[in-house]
């Protein structure tokens, strides 16, 4: 599933939005206040775009709603706003350490065939990666099986690619119309040297 | 089928001691007979299982046969097998049985004795249950078929309420989405591995979709390699997010993308035609493909203050662009 056009549009008029909101709020010449601004109303726009239908998109609403309260409120004012930002973080958060120390405990006494050990690590290794993919997707920690965590992931690289490809392009088109306004200052002078 | 199953040899023989080309011998002649049977597929494999189990006893033969014929003969209300069925499927069952009277008559002479093997019987269903949890050979299984079945051969005291059960169990069935799985030879067919197995597939399936939208991953293979390379992407996009969201910040003071509404519909075209995102290092500069610039009065982009955004152009894309600018700009 490729990120489709409809799905651009409506991410880009969510961050106008999201922009809008922060036009008259923050301090415009610190380049830094500006980008947070811009990064946040872009990850809320991307989140909004699901309708909390998603686990990764409800997380990713909280964790920027720890950050500005406010901006989420406003960007999400129709789409039960309220809900999203008071609910509760469900409680699967297992400390897997201490979980994994308790199993080696109780696994003492496991057969050592040399088959079974390479398909033990083999397994080892592949719940070290699904850990790293917990890591990076928002709310991944919470989903406690490993299918609603593929299809999460699957869901989320596809909202990464719309928003990547709607910044690239208004970054391109800013960069475009910035060059042109230098050309049209430069013209002048070039126009006055010629003559 | 019948001829190889209940000659003596084979019965002698216990399913552990047959040797595998046998077996497969044995599971062909076994295929061939399906097709022949029955359209209903519940209970074949109840059947097969029945009819060529693991034990040498040709008692349990001779017990389930003639169970099943009394199942014909109206005993059915008692030894319900949990199939549940419409008469039909009852009479395909005996017509099974009395085909295979024809082709073995020696032991099937006996079985038409009914009188003593009644108790019998009940003895068998529990020894089954366990044959079957013991066997490796195919089985379909509909997963809330078998569960019916196997809490009904195990009960000792089939009685008429359990019939009534299994009779609501079975339009409850129909009802229900089936989980078909498989499975296959050599591994086990308890509940709990083959919903397990369904699982697995379930999450392989996943991981194919996520193998085609992540690029680059084809050449892995592997679960781990393919989860990797799934986290370098996701990484990978997400530091594009931070990198695009500060270098707008520093082109754009106002925050002002300054898209009217009606252009919204030019900068799709725009969209279309831009390149997918590629994992590559988020360098930005030298792929824009110029904007068509008929369509310039269109895009209002920060033109308003101009003296401000001109200083920050970095120095290299100028040059690389200035001239066809200058060039579409002289048109």
């Amino acid at each position: 599933m490729q990120p489709t056009s409809s799905m651009k549009e409506e991410f880009l008029q969510k961050w106008q939005m999201g922009l809008q909101i922060y036009r008259p709020l923050i301090d415009n010449t610190s380049v830094s206040e500006r980008r947070k601004a811009i990064k946040l109303s872009a990850d809320v726009a991307m989140a909004s775009l699901r309708r909390g239908t998603t686990c990764w998109s409800r997380a990713l609403i909280q964790k920027t709603a720890t950050e500005d309260n406010f901006l989420v409120r406003q960007m999400l004012s129709g789409i039960k706003a309220e809900t999203l930002i008071n609910k509760k973080l469900p409680k699967v958060m297992c400390h897997r350490k201490i979980v994994r120390r308790s199993k080696k405990i109780l696994r003492r006494r496991k057969s050592r065939s040399a088959i079974e050990e390479v398909a033990a690590k083999a397994r080892k290794l592949v719940k070290k990666k699904t850990q790293g993919l917990r890591n990076v997707v928002p709310g991944g920690e919470f989903m406690s099986n490993d299918v609603l965590l593929i299809q999460e992931t699957l869901d989320y690289i596809v909202s990464l690619q719309t928003q990547v490809n709607v910044m690239r392009s208004i970054v391109d088109a800013a960069e475009a119309g910035s060059e042109r306004t230098a050309y049209y200052l430069g013209k002048p002078k070039f126009a006055i040297e010629d003559g | 089928m019948l001829e190889g199953l209940v000659s003596p040899e084979s019965l002698s023989l216990s399913y552990a001691d047959m040797s595998v080309p046998e077996r497969l011998k044995w599971l062909q002649q076994h295929q061939q007979q399906e097709v022949l049977s029955l359209s209903s597929n519940d209970s074949p494999d109840l059947l097969q299982i029945l009819q060529f189990h693991g034990s040498n006893n040709d008692e349990l033969l001779q017990s389930t046969f003639s169970h099943f014929q009394m199942v014909g003969s109206g005993f059915g209300t008692n030894y319900n097998m949990g199939f549940g069925h419409s008469h039909e499927a009852m009479d395909g069952y005996i017509s099974r049985t009395s085909s295979c009277q024809i082709h073995s008559p020696d032991t099937m002479g006996v079985m038409l004795k009914n009188s003593e093997e009644n108790r019998a019987i009940s003895l068998k269903n529990k020894r089954k249950s366990e044959v079957k949890t013991r066997e490796e050979e195919k089985t379909e299984k509909k997963i809330k078929v078998e569960a019916e079945t196997e809490s009904n051969i195990s009960n000792k005291e089939a009685s008429s309420d359990t019939s009534k059960e299994t009779s609501k169990g079975a339009s409850q069935i129909q009802k229900l989405d089936y989980i078909h799985v498989r499975a296959r030879r050599g591994e086990a067919t308890d509940r709990h591995s083959l919903a397990e197995r369904a699982r697995r597939e379930k999450i392989s399936k996943k991981m194919k979709y996520l193998q085609d939208l992540v690029p680059g991953c084809n050449t892995v293979t592997g679960k781990a390699g393919v989860l990797d390379e799934i986290i370098n992407y996701v990484q990978s996009l997400q530091r594009q997010v931070e990198f695009l969201s500060m270098k707008l910040a520093v082109i754009n003071p106002e925050l002002e993308l300054g898209v009217e509404d009606l252009s919204v519909k030019q900068f799709q075209a725009y969209f279309t035609n831009f390149p997918v995102v590629i994992a590559s290092k988020p360098s930005v500069m030298v792929d824009v493909p110029l904007f068509p610039l008929d369509q310039q009065g269109s895009l209002n982009l920060s033109v308003s203050n101009p003296n401000q955004t001109s200083i920050d152009a970095p120095s290299e894309s100028w040059e690389t662009q200035s001239q066809s600018l200058f060039a579409s700009v002289l048109r």
